[in-house]
């Protein structure tokens, strides 16, 4: 029995009024299930309205040049008996399906438990800050507190915050005390939870920036005392004929002065768009991640998906340690110009070497790794070219020589990546570096590395030999100028002169900043690295 | 010449309500702060010889004409006795209640007090003498000028005890027969509600063509007409030309306006303005700025020319008021103490503490229409509000401005008793940028005066139902 069907505009996210750029069908034409009926364009892209039947176009009812919206006519097809029957169960009706069916990620964490039992409350994300200072413990053991009620006052250098209990109940044991450094996802307190069913926000409250006066420790104020502190954000001077018109309360118009934020650039979300300390905090963050809140060149969106339209998904946070690094990494990648210089090191001498010495080092309690000569050779050549162990001035304006040599190494870890770095590794032989390395690569392993023990790294080896590869092209650890990456060596016909070696290549890839680094420079660079890690007997030479 | 043991983090030159407050708030965020006064008590001009003696005066003189009133009303309770030694020691006793107070909350906070006349040896050290003429020297890593002002001394007058500031006229033994009070702003007027009310006859001379110039003149007007009634004279747009002293008073001429050329008074108040401490401190030798009538310019963060050298106060500029220094106070010590604090006030309220009170804050209708600034007024007149006429009163009215786009407040004025005490919800919608329905739909309290400001933003929005008013909006 055949029966004619509109066909309309499915969710094409959140736009409306979209162009329609070309007619793909006309009347009399037959289609098949997702054959597309006509392109939309939007500013982002465009996209083809699939037919959610098969049949034959009776009319079509949009023009080129027309603007449509979800739900807007676009064909109507008369469909076979027969083929609806078929095409019915593969009839994806999702196309068309509103947003709302999408399956919503779950966040598990974030979710406060209503039932009788002890819970933990914990840090909750606060930000880019690590170890902030715990400066208030507000309950003791046994008190009774409510959802929302401040259990602790952390203080970071930008502002004070309590965090709020997300259980009601009583506190039945207390992780912290005041001095004590957290970071997010620390315990702050058991409590024995009282709460009855009764529903509670989905999502943990935020923490709340402290309205009143930060009650930071002050800084013992110095003879010449700057002008003016700098303010938190990259903001420049406070347009203050708008700041005083800003429909902003005084407590937050003191919270934006100590945040540096100029209240004309904030979009308030409060009753009759009142700026809160939500909206100053959300700011503070944006500029802190490099967003485009505010003012400056922006860069153009990554389209936004909503995957769960095509299928399942799962969603997960990222870890702590990919919101640290994922901006960084961004920032080195937009900042600096990057160019990778490939060569292939002969370490058919090395590895031997190193096979010899192994078992004896092993008796030592030194595993000896690979890494550790290219750690050595490494640092031979930034001996030769101290220019590849430098850096830019934050200005741009001059160049810092380092006269000292950290050398960072990219560990992968569960959480994510992290840049362990060996201090005065020149002042180290072989067998000192591979003890080095198996010490912080445990630590890093173990989420035990201190601040220190990820700081000051003057160059960086990105090692990936172990897994694969041929080459690849690593991301500077900006301010450093260069990082070399390490694939996977392998045994290569090499041309003596007379015939060919069998030889252990190692491919090397290093990228610099090319505002530092020639290219010249970094090709003699890989030369000479490529020339220490062939000479063994350099290597192995013990440090004067 | 004896130094202090130690350079303090921060040295606050004054003790006035700017002056104290610099220096408690400091040493509430850690900092190590010298007090610096020359007089023998703490808390300056407002304690000692300013806004709290004339408050305890001025109660004294409300009690007196309330009381004459409810005679009409079936109350009477004779002729008052006023013992004028008895008054005084009150009076002395309330200030001294404060200023012990203070005393006591600098040693509760460590804070060092200096007795003695500061003045700067150059930007990092303060000579201060005291009375027995001993030098110390202060050194400061940070210093709070708070030196505050002191009345306007007219000049070319005789010198004569009878003729007196605002310090010497809190003094109120023995009480004069007439009394004229130069100047018609809210120093004078305060205090000469209180002679008038205590039995002396008060002549008002002001220059101007209003009492209380800078305030709005309908604010003004019912506080003129009661003075009509309660003062033997008002001379206004009139020029005191000279005084001399005659052995049975002061002859005083006039010029201007008043039918009269001249008149003997038993005393006079010279009340015509206050200037700022700015020349005598040696502010020079610390390289800070003063400007040519004494005043030190500071930036919002209150610093001068020298940035770790603050001012706050009368000294920095008009308004010279109690509340604006403390406010100033507390930023130059948030910023002294390395906080980003910045003095974001928008408003400061003023108040005439005289009967009926008249106080005001933010937008003046004077203002509005010498700048051009577009605005919308809800009035409320306190002849349709109980408690006020419970109070056996109905001259006062509350009008609120509203910016006529979004509603919002931008300032009020206030007469009748108490509008002192009023004004600060008009202050704090001003602040919170609250808007005509922020007010009109906030429950105040019946039957209370701060209703009245709660019917001037229903007068606005013309939900007023207490008063039949043509239709403004729906």
């Amino acid at each position: 029995m055949a029966s004619e069907i509109e066909i309309r505009v499915p969710d094409i996210g959140d736009f409306s009024d979209v162009e329609v750029i070309e007619v793909l069908v006309a009347a009399g034409d037959t289609v098949a299930l997702d054959d597309g009926l006509v392109t939309l364009e939007t500013d982002k892209a465009s996209m083809e309205v699939p037919s959610t039947e098969a049949g034959e176009v009776v009319s079509v009812s949009v023009n080129v040049g027309d603007t449509i919206s979800e739900g807007d006519v676009v064909a109507i097809v008369r469909t076979a008996a027969e083929t609806v029957e078929e095409s019915e169960p593969t009839t994806e009706p999702e196309t068309s399906a509103p947003a709302e069916e999408a399956v919503a990620p779950v966040d598990e964490e974030s979710t406060p438990s209503t039932g009788v039992g002890v819970e933990t409350v914990v840090v909750p994300d606060i930000g880019d800050f690590d170890g902030v200072d715990v400066i208030e413990v507000s309950v003791s053991v046994g008190d009774e507190v409510a959802i929302d009620d401040a259990l602790i006052t952390l203080e970071t250098d930008k502002a004070s915050m309590d965090v709020p209990s997300t259980v009601a109940g009583t506190i039945t044991a207390l992780h912290v005390s005041v001095g004590d450094q957290v970071a997010e996802g620390a315990v702050i307190a058991e409590i024995q939870s009282t709460a009855t069913a009764e529903p509670v926000p989905a999502a943990a409250p935020p923490p709340k920036l402290a309205a009143a006066a930060p009650v930071s420790t002050p800084q013992p104020p110095v003879e010449s005392t700057p002008k003016t502190a700098a303010p938190a954000a990259k903001s420049s001077a406070v347009d203050e004929a708008g700041f005083s018109k800003a429909h902003a309360s005084p407590s937050i118009r003191k919270l934006a002065r100590e945040l540096g934020v100029d209240l004309v650039r904030v979009k308030g979300t409060g009753h009759k768009g009142r700026i809160i300390a939500e909206d100053l905090k959300r700011w503070v963050k944006d500029q802190l991640s490099g967003g485009s809140a505010g003012q400056g060149a922006s860069l153009p969106a990554v389209p936004t998906v909503d995957f769960a339209k095509f299928g399942e998904i799962t969603e997960t946070p990222l870890t702590r340690i990919q919101k640290i690094s994922g901006p960084r990494l961004q920032a080195s990648w937009i900042n600096l110009p990057h160019v990778t210089q490939h060569d292939l090191a002969d370490i058919t001498d090395m590895d031997a070497r190193r096979k010899a010495l192994k078992s004896t080092a092993a008796e030592r309690g030194i595993k000896l790794t690979p890494l550790a000569f290219i750690m050595r050779a490494v640092v031979q050549t930034l001996q030769t070219y101290p220019r590849m162990n430098s850096s830019l001035s934050a200005d741009g304006g001059s160049l810092i020589e380092k006269h000292y040599m950290n050398i960072g190494f990219a560990a992968d870890t569960e959480n994510g990546l992290v840049v362990p770095v060996i201090h005065d590794a020149d002042k180290m032989d072989v067998y000192e570096l591979a003890q080095a390395l198996a010490e912080l690569s445990a630590l890093a392993r173990d989420g035990k590395l201190k601040p220190q023990q990820m700081q000051g790294a003057t160059f960086t080896i990105s090692s990936l030999g172990g897994i694969g590869g041929t080459a690849f092209t690593p991301i500077v650890n900006a301010p450093e100028v260069g990082i070399l990456g390490v694939s996977k060596s392998s045994m290569q016909p090499i041309w003596d002169g007379e015939q060919f070696q069998p030889r252990l290549m190692l491919p090397l890839s290093l990228s610099y900043d090319h505002r530092v680094i020639d290219g010249a420079l970094a090709v003699r660079f890989t030369t000479q690295l490529a020339q220490c890690l062939a000479n063994v007997d350099g290597l192995m030479q013990a440090i004067p | 010449m004896a130094d202090t043991e130690t350079t303090f983090d921060l040295a606050v030159l004054g003790s006035g309500p700017g002056g104290y407050t610099a220096a408690f708030r400091a040493a509430d965020l850690g900092l190590n702060v010298a007090l610096i006064e020359r007089w023998p008590s703490l808390g300056g001009v407002c304690l000692n010889v300013g806004c709290i003696p004339s408050k305890a005066l001025l109660h004294a003189a409300k009690v007196i004409d309330e009381a004459e009133e409810m005679s009409a009303h079936g109350i009477s309770f004779g002729t008052p006795s006023i013992e004028t030694d008895k008054l005084n020691h009150w009076k002395q006793s309330v200030v001294n209640r404060l200023t012990g107070g203070l005393t006591q909350l600098a040693k509760q906070r460590k804070v060092t007090v200096i007795q003695g006349t500061g003045k700067f040896i150059d930007a990092h050290n303060l000579s201060v003498v005291d009375e027995s003429q001993t030098e110390t020297n202060v050194s400061f890593k940070q210093c709070v000028i708070a030196a505050g002002s002191e009345p306007v001394i007219l000049p070319g007058l005789p010198d004569d005890p009878r003729i007196v500031d605002s310090t010497g006229a809190l003094e109120i033994d023995p009480m004069p027969d007439s009394l004229l009070i130069v100047g018609g702003g809210i120093i004078g007027l305060e205090l000469g509600s209180v002679y008038a009310a205590l039995g002396s006859k008060v002549t008002v001379v002001e220059l101007t063509d209003q009492l209380m110039p800078g305030a709005d003149p309908d604010l003004v007007r019912p506080l003129t007409k009661r003075f009509k009634s309660r003062f033997a004279d008002i001379l206004l747009g009139t020029k005191v030309t000279g005084m001399t002293s005659e052995s049975d008073g002061i002859r005083v001429s006039f010029e201007g306006k008043a039918d009269i050329d001249s008149a003997l008074f038993d005393r006079v108040l010279v009340a015509v303005g206050r200037r700022p401490n700015g020349a005598a401190i040696a502010a020079d030798a610390a390289g800070v700025h003063i400007d040519e009538r004494g005043f030190v310019p500071v930036d919002k963060r209150m610093r001068t020319n020298v940035d770790h050298i603050f001012a706050i106060g009368d000294i920095v500029g008009q308004p010279m008021l109690a509340h604006k220094a403390t406010h100033e106070a507390k930023v130059a010590a948030e910023v002294a103490a390395g906080h980003k604090s910045v003095f974001d006030a928008r408003v400061i309220p003023s108040v005439a503490y005289t009967d009926p009170e008249i106080a005001w804050v933010g937008l003046t209708e004077l203002d509005a229409k010498r700048d051009g600034i577009a605005y919308e007024k809800g009035q409320f007149p306190w002849a349709a509000s109980g408690r006020s006429l419970a109070m056996a009163r109905d001259e006062g009215f509350t009008k609120v401005l509203f910016d006529p786009t979004d509603g919002r407040v931008l300032g009020g004025g206030i007469v009748g008793p108490n509008a002192g005490d009023l004004i600060a919800e008009v202050a704090f919608a001003v602040e919170m940028g609250a808007d005509a329905s922020d007010i009109g739909l906030t429950i105040h309290p019946h039957p209370t005066l701060s209703e009245t400001v709660a019917m001037a933003a229903e007068a606005f929005e013309g939900t007023l139902t207490d008063l039949y008013m043509p239709k403004r909006r729906a």
